[in-house]
């Protein structure tokens, strides 16, 4: 189903398909999806709506779900800040997939990835990816975009019985959808940040996440080798600016708003994904993209390596494994086991790490201890075959 | 393995997969080799080996339909290989294997894998404990996850070994829901027939 969300979301929702004026639109009166008693208003809108409904219910039974009503709870109070009291058209379903995305169904079906959480440094910039999704649903972006898919693919099975014009034509009517989806996603980033700095937030925030995100590629490519792929735009089919020109126009235009003493919300985002973090960490560390997971680690990092923190780091190297990858490891398990924080993994984690690295007499102690300090632990049965008991 | 992920990714890339996929019986009691490697095996029932292959080192067994249960051998994978065919190597490059892996590594490689490969984060190791493969020590595991489109709550168990150097790993994965019960004997006493000829 996961492939589904991603494909229906990724062509309706996010609107990456549209050819409507958005002059026009916004000279309309302010019928929006928004308003409580909004029902859909025609036959596209309706079939739209019913779609997304068929696909919001296979989203509430996925086992991708995050249920957690404190997470959840915490997600609908930024929205609900950043937006206002339209919010209540907006259900929010975080999925448990560890890349950075979101996307807005036209029915109000709003899906937040959790790699996106993990990325998200404060409520400032969490805010500023639901503002942007907000205001695709309060401008209908994705009813434009079906009207014009229905409208251009018209056209092109017409055009495919014309001989040689037919190929042309196609691509010309290809092009120009994308042409508008970028403008629309524009407008979106654009609105997200009129939401931001009303809702006090620093419109800064915006751009901020798009840097990162060009670093984190960089990451990537550093350790795998190869050219970045931050400046992809995806071609001739890209649905969305350039990250580099979206994170300039944000930074240009966050430039205009009025000065004044806006909020990140920086230790309330800390908190509240705190218990979080070892498991969307986990999560990433197991994509087995080295490169962005030291970057993310460093990121989280700059607000104090916690235990869990150092612990996470020594699983990256671990599980990496190369060269001086296992004494590194073993260093960072016995930073995090340095205070009193009583994370038995992390005894496990030195105990492999030593033995990979040579040193099996101390990997024995280690795997000991952590089977003294988790006489519960899933696996129990092959960790003493490792290591033996104590008895 | 899901078979969604499976099929679509065989189809998705220029695999070595016939024209069309097929299947061939693997009779109930009757040694075979599988893997085109040095591993044999004696079915506990009737079985179904479909020709389309996991990588050059694996192959993949039902009995009722790939999405109701499904049995993958991978026999003799080297220091470098990965478990699994690479499927999107620029972007989800594979982890690969090293024989000097401890057998905890060995489960670490295949949960990171098959994660990469299902796309999912649902994924949860749940017992660790030593096995024999064909009497060389070696280490058995199980697991529940969700992938693909149809969300289904599903376990699988696996046993794997490194024998000279080289990886052999044997999994089996139903639903949660009545399939996964109804052939885990079987698995297990298809586990204990596994042997490895000396000279080939």
């Amino acid at each position: 189903m996961k492939y589904k969300i991603a494909l229906i979301l990724t062509l309706m929702a996010s609107g990456s398909l549209c050819s409507f004026d958005l002059r026009a639109n916004e000279a309309q009166p302010a019928l929006t999806p928004t308003a409580l008693d909004y029902l859909p208003q025609d036959d596209d809108e309706r079939g739209l709506w019913m779609q997304m409904d068929e696909l919001e219910r296979e989203v509430k039974s996925s086992q991708s779900l995050i249920k957690d009503p404190e997470l959840n709870a915490y997600v609908r109070k930024i929205l609900c800040n950043t937006v206002g009291d339209t919010c209540g058209r907006v259900r929010i379903y975080i999925m448990r997939t560890p890349y950075f995305n979101a996307s807005m169904a036209p029915n109000g079906m709003m899906i937040i990835w959790s790699g996106l959480l993990l990325r998200t440094e404060n409520e400032a910039e969490l805010a500023s990816v639901l503002g942007h999704e907000f205001s695709h649903f309060e401008k209908q972006h994705s009813l434009q975009s079906f009207r014009n898919i229905r409208q251009k693919t018209d056209a092109m099975a017409w055009m495919s019985f014309v001989p040689y014009v037919g190929m042309i034509g196609q691509i010309g009517a290809i092009g120009s959808i994308f042409s508008f989806s970028r403008e629309m996603e524009r407008q979106a980033d654009l609105v997200s940040l009129d939401y931001l700095a009303d809702a006090g937030y620093d419109p800064n925030a915006a751009s901020d996440i798009w840097r990162r995100l060009r670093a984190e590629m960089d990451a990537t490519a550093a350790e795998r080798k190869r050219k970045s792929q931050k400046d992809d735009n995806g071609g001739f089919f890209a649905s969305h600016p350039n990250s580099g020109e979206r994170m300039e126009y944000l930074e240009q235009a966050a430039g205009k708003k009025p000065p004044k003493n806006y909020m990140h919300g920086q230790l309330e985002y800390r908190r509240a994904m705190a218990k979080w973090w070892p498991l969307l960490i986990d999560d990433q560390i197991k994509l087995n993209d080295f490169g962005a997971t030291e970057f993310l680690l460093g990121q989280l990092g700059e607000g104090g390596w916690t235990p869990q923190l150092l612990y996470a780091r020594g699983e990256l190297y671990r599980a990496r494994g190369k060269d001086d990858d296992f004494a590194k490891a073993a260093g960072f398990y016995r930073q995090s086991l340095s205070g009193d924080a009583g994370l038995p993994e992390s005894w496990r984690g030195l105990g492999l790490a030593l033995i990979r690295s040579g040193d099996r007499t101390g990997g024995i102690a280690a795997l000991r201890r952590y089977l003294r300090a988790s006489p519960e632990a899933f696996d129990r049965a092959i960790i003493e075959t490792m290591a033996g008991t104590d008895e | 393995m899901r078979v969604f992920a499976y099929a679509a990714i065989l189809t998705a890339l220029t695999f070595s997969m016939p024209a069309q996929a097929g299947w061939s019986l693997r009779e109930d009691g009757k040694q075979v080799e599988v893997t085109k490697s040095k591993m044999s095996v004696t079915p506990s029932g009737d079985w179904n080996r479909w020709t389309s292959r996991p990588s050059k080192r694996g192959e993949i067994w039902t009995r009722d339909g790939l999405l109701l249960n499904e049995l993958s051998f991978f026999a003799e994978i080297s220091d470098g290989e990965t478990l699994y065919r690479e499927y999107d190597k620029r972007n989800s490059p594979l982890p690969k294997f090293s024989a000097n892996m401890l057998p905890t590594d060995i489960v670490e490689l295949f949960e990171a894998s098959t994660r990469i490969v299902l796309q999912t984060s649902v994924f949860e190791m749940q017992e660790i404990g030593p096995a024999k493969l064909d009497g060389h020590d070696g280490v058995r595991f199980s697991y529940k996850y969700a992938a693909g489109d149809d969300q289904l709550a599903r376990k699988g168990e696996g046993i794997a070994a490194i024998i000279g150097g080289r990886l052999f790993l044997i999994n089996y994965v139903a639903p949660e829901i009545h399939y996964f019960d109804k052939d885990l004997q079987n698995f297990r006493d298809m586990t204990a027939t596994i042997t490895l000829a000396k000279d080939k």
